[in-house]
C-alpha cells in the first residue's frame, strides 16, 4: 500500500507562550500527597498495632504467628480500603493520575491485597491453636462458633475471593461485562462484613480507644467517599443535566457520531480528551455502560462522542432516536491539555481513537507550527473524522500526515510495512520529539507500540499520554 | 433493751470447741458479726514474734468506732449527716469534706465501670451512697485490725463479709451461701482465700417480697446474687450491679472482673462460674 | 514514583511506625515486670483489673491505705508497719500478657513469703470487648454440683442484707453464738 503524508499550510500567527509548567507542577504536588498517603495508612495501620504495645508480643513462636496474624489483617484491610478509594472516582485521584492509572493500580493490588488476608487468617488460627495447645481444627473450630461476627467475616472472605477470582484476566474475558461488574460490587458487601469482627474480635480496636476511633473514621471516610463520588454526585449531575440524544451522523463504516444536549454543561467541567461512561435510556442499551470519549471540545449544551458499533449492544447505537434520554459518571481521564509538561504536542491516532484526539486539537495549548497530528488507517480514505481534523489543523497551524497501510504480519511495530522498512519512526516523523507531548489513542496493542517507540526515543513518562481503547 | 437480746442470741447450732463467740456490733441497721482467728500461725508473717491476742473488747471498740464515724457522716436516715446535709443544700459539694468527695468520686468511678447500672444518684436527684459506704466501713475496719497487728479476722456486716488471713491454722474462713427460699437451709460453703476474701450478696429483703427492678423498669431475674471478689467493695458493688442489671450485667461483670458470682433465679434454679464448682476443676 | 514522593513516602512512614513505637513502648514495658520489682506490698491484694484505686482512701489518718496494682503505696502514717520486709517476698503482682483470642490476658500472681500461692487470669482492658470470655462465665449448675466446703465449720453466712431484726431470726446469730 501506499506511504502518503499530507501536508497542510501553515499560517503565520503570534501567540503568547502557553503556560505549562505551573499546571504539571500543581498535578505533581497533589499526586506526590496521594501517593505518600497511601504508603502512610499502611504505615499507620501497622503502628496501630504498635502503640498497643504490640512491639514486644514476639517472645514466644505462638506469639510471634499470631501479632503477625495481627498485623496482616491491618495491612490487608487498609490496602483493601486504598483499592476502594482508587475506584471511588475521587476527583482529586482522576485530576492527579487519570482514572486509568488508577484502576491499574487497584488491579495490582488485587492479588497482594487477598494474599494478606488469606495470611491473616491461617496465622491467627495457627498463634491461637498453638497459645492454647489445641489442633488447628479444633481451633478454628471454636473460633468460628465462639466468637462473635466470626461467620459474618467468613462470609466476607468467600466473597473476597470470588471477586478475585473472577477479576483475573481469563475469567473475566470469559464472563459478560456486566455480569463481572456485578460479581466485583460484592466487593463492598465483603469489606463491610469483615467490619463487625474486627471491632468484636481480638484486643486492639476496642471500644472507644484511639485506634477504633481511627478504624472507624477510616472506614466512614471511605464509604462516604464511594458513596459521594462514584453513586450520588454521578445521578445528581445527570439528573442536573438533562442531556439528550440530538442527532446520530454517520461517520464511515460502522462509525457514527451522536450529538448530545443538555443544559448549564459548564458544571461538568470537562475538558476535551476526556471520557463519560454513558448509559442510553432504551430498551436494548439501557442496561449497560459505555466509556466513550468526547470527540469535539465541550461546550456549554453539547456535548459529541464518535463511536463504532460492534458487539451485540453498541449495533443499537446508531439507531438511537433523537431525544433519547442519557445518564453519564464523569467526566473522567487525564488525556487531556491539563497533562501537558511541554511546549510542542504530537497526536498519533489510530481507529476509533481518532475520538479524543480530534477534540484534543480542538482546544489543546501549542503555537502553531508546534503541533504534529499522526493518524494511522489501513487505507488513506478510510481514517475517520478525517475531514474534521484536516479542517482544524489547517486553522490551528498543525501538522496533518496520514500513514496509511496494513501492520506487516509477525512484526511488533505500529507503522505498516513500507514505513517499517524505511526506518520510519517517531524520532524522525517528529524531528522535536524530546521537547513535545504525545499524545497516543488507538487498539491496546497498537498503542502499546507506539508508546514504546517514544520511550526508545528517549521521551520521559511524563511527556508520553496513552488511551487504549480494549473494551 | 435491745442490746441484751442481742448478747444472749438463741442456742447454739453446731456444737463448738472452746473458743470465743463472735463480738457483736449493732450499727447502721444492720449486725456487725466480728470473729478472731487463731493467729499463731501467722506470726511469721507479721513481725515475726508471737501476737498477742487483742482483747476482745478494744477490737470491738475499734470497729464499732470505725462504723460509727461512717454512719454519722453518710447515713441518710440521720437529718444530721453530712451527706444529709449535702442533699438538702445547706452544704455545697465543693465544700464538703475531703472523704464525703472521695466516696463520691469513688462511686461515680463504679457507674463508669458499671455503664450506669449501679449509680449514686437516686431518682429524685439526691446523692445516696448507701451502696459503698458499708463496705468502705468494712475495708477501714479490716484495715485498723491489720494494722493492730491482727492477721486473722472475719467481718460480717449484714451478710457482707470480709475475711483476712485464715479461721484456724491452715484452715481457710468458710462463707456460706443461704437459700433465699429458706432461710436456715444453705446453698453453698465456699472457702475464702487469697484473691477473693470477700463476698456480698443482694437480694430480696427478709421482710415482705421486696422484688428488684431491673434499670428499664422490668422484674430482676435474680432472686439472689452473691460475689466473691478481691475486696468487699467491688463484691458489693457487682452484686447490686447483677441483681439490677439482669444478665447482660452478670456477663459483663464476670468477664471484666476478678470474680466469682453464684445467682439465685427466680425460679429458684442456680447460676454459678465455674470457681464455685464442687469437685476437681 | 518520583523521587521526592519517594522520599516524603518514605520519611512519613518512618515517622508514623516510630510513633506508634514510642507510644507502645510504656505499655510494652508493663509486660516486663518482673518479680524482682516487688516492693514491700501489703498483705492486702490488687483490687480488681481497674487502675483506678477501688480501695479508697479512708478518712481515718491513721490507717494505711491500700496498695493497687503494681505499685503498693507506703502506710500514710507509720502507726504500723503492716509488712516489714520478711524473708520472702508478699504482695501480688501483674505478670506477662497472652494474647488469646478473647483479647489480651494478664496474669497475676500471688507470692506469700517467696512462694507463689496464686496465679489468676486478669482482662487487661477495662473497656467493653465483647469478646466473650466464655471460661468465666456463670452457668447453669445442680445443687448438687456447687461448692460445699466441708473442710471447717461456717462461720459466717451470707445472703440479703439482713436489718438488726431479721439478724434474730437468721443464721448469722445462732453461728456467732457458737463457740469455736
Amino acid at each position: 500500500m501506499s506511504f502518503d503524508t499530507r501536508v497542510t499550510q501553515r499560517p503565520l500567527r503570534v501567540a503568547p507562550t502557553p503556560r505549562i509548567r505551573p499546571e504539571y507542577k500543581r498535578r505533581m504536588r497533589l499526586a506526590d500527597t496521594l501517593q505518600v498517603l497511601c504508603f502512610v495508612s499502611v504505615a499507620v495501620s501497622i503502628a496501630l498495632f504498635l502503640g498497643d504495645g504490640g512491639a514486644a508480643r514476639f517472645s514466644t513462636p505462638a506469639d510471634a504467628i499470631t501479632s503477625l496474624g495481627v498485623l496482616t489483617g491491618l495491612v490487608g484491610t487498609d490496602l483493601l480500603l486504598v483499592m476502594m478509594l482508587l475506584a471511588a472516582r475521587l476527583p482529586a485521584i482522576d485530576r492527579a493520575f487519570g482514572h486509568d492509572s488508577a484502576m491499574a493500580l487497584h488491579q495490582s493490588l488485587g492479588k497482594p491485597a487477598l494474599y494478606l488476608i488469606l495470611a491473616h487468617v491461617v496465622l491467627l488460627i495457627t498463634g491461637y491453636s498453638l497459645a492454647g495447645k489445641v489442633t488447628i481444627f479444633a481451633e478454628a473450630w471454636s473460633m468460628i462458633t465462639q466468637l462473635p461476627d466470626m461467620l459474618l467475616a467468613l462470609a466476607g472472605l468467600g466473597l473476597l475471593i470470588l471477586v478475585v477470582v473472577t477479576s483475573l484476566v481469563i475469567v473475566r474475558h470469559r464472563l459478560p461485562y456486566e455480569v463481572w461488574h456485578i460479581v466485583h460490587l460484592l466487593s463492598y458487601a465483603a469489606v463491610l462484613a469483615a467490619l463487625p469482627h474486627q471491632l468484636t474480635s481480638g484486643s486492639l480496636l476496642i471500644a472507644g480507644s484511639a485506634q477504633w476511633y481511627y478504624w472507624l473514621a477510616l472506614y466512614t471516610g471511605v464509604a462516604g467517599s464511594i458513596l459521594v463520588f462514584r453513586f450520588i454526585l454521578p445521578v445528581v449531575r445527570s439528573l442536573r443535566a438533562r442531556l439528550v440524544v440530538e442527532g446520530v451522523d454517520e461517520v464511515g463504516d460502522g462509525v457514527v457520531s451522536i450529538r448530545l444536549s443538555g443544559r448549564r454543561l459548564r458544571r461538568l467541567k470537562a475538558s476535551s480528551g476526556q471520557f463519560f461512561i454513558w448509559r442510553f435510556w432504551t430498551p436494548g442499551l439501557w442496561w449497560q455502560a459505555h466509556p466513550f470519549s468526547l470527540s469535539a471540545a465541550p461546550t456549554g449544551n453539547s456535548l459529541r462522542i464518535t463511536v463504532r458499533a460492534l458487539g451485540d449492544a453498541s449495533a443499537a447505537l446508531p439507531g438511537l432516536r433523537r431525544g433519547t434520554r442519557v445518564s453519564f459518571e464523569g467526566p473522567y481521564g487525564l488525556f487531556t491539555d491539563r497533562a501537558r509538561t511541554s511546549p510542542r504536542l504530537v497526536l498519533v491516532a489510530a481507529g476509533i481513537g481518532v475520538a479524543p484526539i480530534r477534540s484534543l486539537l480542538e482546544t489543546a495549548t501549542f503555537l502553531p507550527g508546534h503541533a504534529t497530528v499522526i493518524l494511522r488507517a489501513h487505507t488513506a480514505e478510510d481514517s475517520y473524522l478525517a475531514d474534521e481534523l484536516a479542517a482544524l489543523c489547517q486553522a490551528r497551524g498543525a501538522e496533518l500526515r496520514i500513514i496509511a497501510g496494513k501492520r506487516p504480519a509477525g512484526l511488533n511495530t505500529w507503522l505498516p510495512a513500507k514505513a517499517v522498512s524505511a526506518r520510519v519512526s517517531l524520532k524522525t516523523l517528529v524531528p522535536q520529539l524530546r521537547e513535545s507531548d504525545v499524545y497516543i489513542c488507538g487498539p491496546r496493542r497498537w498503542t502499546d507500540e507506539v508508546v514504546r517507540d517514544a520511550r526508545s526515543a528517549g521521551l520521559p513518562t511524563r511527556q508520553i499520554h496513552f488511551e487504549r481503547f480494549d473494551w | 433493751m435491745r442490746h441484751n437480746s442481742l448478747l444472749t442470741p438463741p442456742s447454739p447450732v453446731l456444737p463448738g470447741g472452746s473458743g470465743v463467740a463472735a463480738l457483736l456490733v449493732e450499727t447502721m441497721g444492720t449486725v456487725v458479726s466480728i470473729r478472731l482467728g487463731a493467729t499463731a500461725g501467722d506470726a511469721a508473717a507479721l513481725d515475726g514474734g508471737a501476737q498477742p491476742r487483742i482483747p476482745a473488747l478494744e477490737t470491738r471498740a475499734t470497729v464499732e468506732g470505725v462504723f460509727r464515724r461512717w454512719d454519722e457522716q453518710f447515713s441518710l436516715y440521720r437529718p444530721d449527716s453530712e451527706l444529709s446535709r449535702v442533699n438538702r443544700g445547706q452544704v455545697r459539694l465543693t465544700q464538703a469534706s475531703d472523704t464525703l468527695r472521695v466516696c463520691y468520686a469513688l462511686a461515680l468511678d463504679w457507674r463508669d465501670r458499671t455503664d450506669g447500672v449501679f449509680t449514686p444518684h437516686r431518682a429524685d436527684g439526691a446523692i445516696d451512697l448507701s451502696g459503698v459506704v458499708k463496705s468502705l466501713a468494712i475495708q477501714e475496719a479490716g484495715d485498723l485490725l491489720a494494722a493492730r497487728g491482727a492477721g486473722d479476722w472475719s467481718l460480717n456486716a449484714g451478710g457482707d463479709i470480709l475475711v483476712s488471713g485464715h479461721q484456724a491454722p491452715g484452715q481457710d474462713w468458710l462463707a456460706a451461701i443461704v437459700d433465699p427460699a429458706d432461710r436456715q437451709a444453705l446453698l453453698a460453703s465456699v472457702p475464702l482465700a487469697r484473691p477473693l476474701r470477700a463476698v456480698a450478696s443482694s437480694g430480696s429483703a427478709e421482710r415482705g417480697e421486696h422484688i428488684w427492678t431491673t434499670v428499664d423498669g422490668g422484674v430482676s431475674p435474680y432472686r439472689q446474687v452473691s460475689v466473691f471478689g478481691r475486696d468487699i467493695v467491688t463484691a458489693d458493688v457487682l452484686a447490686t450491679t447483677i441483681i439490677a442489671g439482669g444478665e447482660d450485667a452478670l456477663n459483663r461483670s464476670t468477664e471484666n472482673f476478678e470474680i466469682e458470682v453464684l445467682a439465685v433465679l427466680r425460679d429458684g434454679s442456680l447460676l454459678a462460674t465455674p470457681g464455685l464448682r464442687a469437685g476437681p476443676a | 514514583m518520583r523521587i521526592r514522593a519517594a522520599a516524603s513516602a518514605a520519611l512519613a512512614s518512618v515517622s508514623v511506625l516510630a510513633i506508634g513505637w514510642m507510644v507502645g513502648a510504656p505499655a510494652a514495658e508493663s509486660l516486663q515486670a518482673t518479680l524482682a520489682s516487688a516492693t514491700t506490698a501489703t498483705t492486702t491484694p490488687a483490687a480488681s483489673t481497674t487502675p483506678a484505686a477501688t480501695s479508697a482512701t479512708t478518712p481515718s489518718a491513721t490507717t494505711p491505705t491500700a496498695g493497687t496494682g503494681e505499685a503498693a503505696q507506703a502506710p500514710a502514717a507509720a502507726t504500723a508497719p503492716v509488712a516489714a520486709t520478711p524473708a520472702g517476698v508478699t504482695g501480688t503482682f501483674d505478670g506477662s500478657v497472652v494474647q488469646t483470642r478473647f483479647g489480651n490476658v494478664q496474669v497475676s500472681v500471688t507470692i506469700d513469703n517467696g512462694t507463689i500461692t496464686e496465679v489468676s487470669a486478669l482482662h487487661l482492658t477495662d473497656h467493653d470487648p465483647r469478646s466473650v470470655a466464655i471460661s468465666n462465665q456463670a452457668a447453669p449448675i445442680l445443687r448438687s454440683e456447687v461448692l460445699t466446703a466441708q473442710s471447717a465449720q461456717v462461720q459466717n453466712v451470707s445472703g440479703a442484707t439482713y436489718t438488726t431484726a431479721g439478724y434474730l431470726q437468721s443464721m448469722q446469730a445462732a453461728l456467732d453464738a457458737a463457740q469455736f
